[in-house]
């Protein structure tokens, strides 16, 4: 008790040094738990976008059609693996796709791009597609020869709402389909690539112009627990038939996860120079602090203080201004973290020139918003990181300190 | 599928559908390397682009390009002599530089006698075989020996398989201009 006494009164006797000291250490933790989570925020934002603006979290295909994506190689009884998924509590929704590929054309332009079927309604439940609508309608069930078209598509082939053009595919069947559409809506996903190649119909009109009824390329699924995704995998994959294959986006989209998890790397390796920064700036100034005691810390040895107790009073001054500043920092970081998850960081100029540039080069979603990640056990071991650095900044000057004998360092100058 | 073709040189083609009844009336045009497709169900005149050239045409292993010979054998290879055994040359055809081609590599055998081609081995770029094109039931025209049967067999499909059967030929018929304008497509699609 005599120690954290002689401790405190330490740190309010040198109230300035004690005062740069603790609003040194708040800033780095606060910053360093907010860069953090800007980091987490920003890689979980890019790869929700990536999975919920078109591929979806789970997804069943034919085994064979990754490697041969033909009309072979479809799920032919989409029926009834729809009735097993409704059996599966761990799903959430399900939607039935048939992509194909048509050429669609108007008076000026013919432009291949992909021509894809979809359950309107179901579809609204697994995929971004609805909420990406930017003029006109989205599809409803009963719709036949409507057409809902990405916004860069529509620029090139010149058309708007209303208006009609035509198509030519390869059926179901691989015989030959063609029929005149009508725009309904246009859609924008900020997927570049996707916009611009992307058309879609209702899978009812689509099965009776393409005769692929009751036959998919895919079915999109939404877990109810994300978190439990590669478990439900596993379950829907065994309720299946072996020639039917169920991924889930952490293989879809490997190489965006991959991309994040290098990202993520590269900020861990930004944040450690910063580390090595915070350590030495904190270190000398307890160093200093520590050195410019020597004669009073000859004295306090001269009148019977041990080697230990020396140590242990210095490490609870270090342990005070530690808890205090990272218990400050931590509580200022965290509210950072907790107002951008709420309202993001917007950067729309960025987003206009440069970012947009290389979302459309990599297929990414240019994003004008930069959200943190509120994960207050995160949080806490960002803290408990910060604090230990605090502490491990007075061992040197501890140990330097403590090999002078009583008399040297009254006599230091 | 049945069709009707009329052909002028290497440069002009007009295709019709015939058969089946839902495709009946379909007709093709290609001039040089350009290709418009006129579908009577949606009475419209569609020009098929480059980046299309490579998709099947009409459902069959045969491609766009097959049909519009877009990338010719003579002017865009280089053919090579490499082998030859009492009945048939075979040819090597590489690419030349700035050939707008898919092919990595194209060998073809052709009998030597009448200069009638046996068999074409379509190559990737990795030089993997990716179809073959045979041919066969040899029929004399007159002065001209021609195969009447063509066999596609796509490698990455082989339980796929094309077959061309030439019914009746006629050379030097009289063809009048107007068969190969883009009106002719929905004219002659009745």
């Amino acid at each position: 008790m005599i120690l954290f006494k002689m401790a405190v009164r330490e740190l309010l006797t040198h109230k300035k040094r004690s005062i740069v000291t603790l609003a040194l250490s708040t800033f780095s933790t606060a910053l360093f738990i907010f860069a953090n989570a800007l980091n987490n925020g920003s890689h979980n934002q890019i790869i929700r976008s990536s999975v919920e603006i078109y591929p979806g979290y789970m997804q069943i295909t034919n085994r064979a059609f990754e490697d041969n994506p033909n009309f072979d190689n479809l799920i032919f009884d989409a029926a009834n693996v729809t009735k097993i998924l409704h059996k599966i509590d761990e799903i959430n929704a399900s939607a039935v796709r048939f992509e194909a590929y048509a050429l669609y054309s108007t008076d000026e332009q013919s432009i291949g791009g992909m021509f894809t079927a979809i359950e309107p309604e179901n579809e609204a439940h697994v995929s971004r597609l609805k909420r990406s609508l930017v003029e006109g309608e989205y599809l409803s069930r009963d719709d036949t020869n409507a057409l809902y078209l990405g916004v860069e598509l529509a620029k090139r082939l010149g058309v708007g709402v209303g208006d009609k053009l035509s198509f030519i595919s390869t059926g179901a069947d691989y015989s030959f389909a063609a029929d005149n559409l009508v725009v309904k809506g246009l859609f924008k996903t900020k997927l570049y690539e996707f916009d611009n190649t992307a058309g879609f119909v209702n899978k009812g009109y689509f099965d009776e112009v393409m005769q692929s009824r009751n036959i998919a390329t895919h079915i999109i699924m939404t877990p109810t627990d994300v978190k439990q995704i590669d478990t439900v995998t596993q379950k829907v994959q065994n309720a299946l038939e072996a020639d039917l294959e169920v991924k889930n986006y952490k293989t879809t989209l490997e190489d965006l996860i991959l991309a994040m998890e290098i990202d993520t790397i590269f900020g861990y390796i930004t944040l450690g120079i910063f580390f090595i920064v915070i350590f030495f700036v904190i270190g000398i100034f307890a160093f200093l602090s520590v050195y410019a005691r020597i004669r009073q810390i000859g004295v306090l040895r001269a009148i019977g203080t041990t080697p230990k107790q020396v140590m242990r009073m210095l490490l609870i001054e270090a342990m005070i201004l530690g808890c205090l500043s990272v218990g400050l920092g931590g509580a200022a970081g965290a509210y950072a973290s907790h107002h951008y998850e709420k309202y993001p960081i917007e950067i729309a100029s960025l987003v206009d020139v440069d970012a947009q540039e290389y979302a459309k080069q990599y297929n990414m979603v240019a994003e004008a918003t930069f959200p943190a990640e509120f994960n207050p056990p995160r949080i806490l071991m960002d803290m408990l990181i910060m604090m230990l650095l605090n502490l491990m900044t007075v061992l040197y000057p501890i140990l330097l300190i403590n090999r002078f004998t009583p008399t040297e360092a009254i006599r230091y100058v | 599928m049945k069709m009707e073709s009329w052909n002028r040189g290497n440069d002009k083609s007009f295709i019709k559908i015939l058969y089946p009844k839902q495709d009946r009336g379909i007709t093709f045009l290609k001039i040089d390397t350009t290709m418009w497709q006129y579908v009577p169900k949606i009475e419209k005149t569609i020009k098929i682009p480059s980046s299309m050239m490579m998709q099947s045409w009409m459902g069959s292993d045969f491609t766009n390009d097959d049909m519009a010979k877009e990338s010719s054998i003579v002017e865009d290879y280089n053919p090579q002599l490499t082998a030859e055994d009492a009945n048939k040359y075979t040819l090597t055809l590489l690419p030349k530089p700035d050939a707008p081609v898919v092919w990595g590599k194209i060998v073809m055998e052709v009998e030597k006698e009448h200069f009638i081609p046996l068999r074409a081995i379509y190559y990737d770029e990795e030089g993997g075989v990716q179809r073959i094109l045979t041919y066969s039931g040899v029929k004399v025209y007159g002065s001209r020996y021609l195969p009447t049967v063509m066999t596609l067999i796509p490698q990455d499909k082989k339980s796929n398989k094309t077959v061309v059967t030439m019914d009746e030929v006629d050379f030097n018929a009289l063809i009048e201009d107007e068969r190969f304008t883009k009106n002719a497509l929905i004219r002659y699609s009745r």
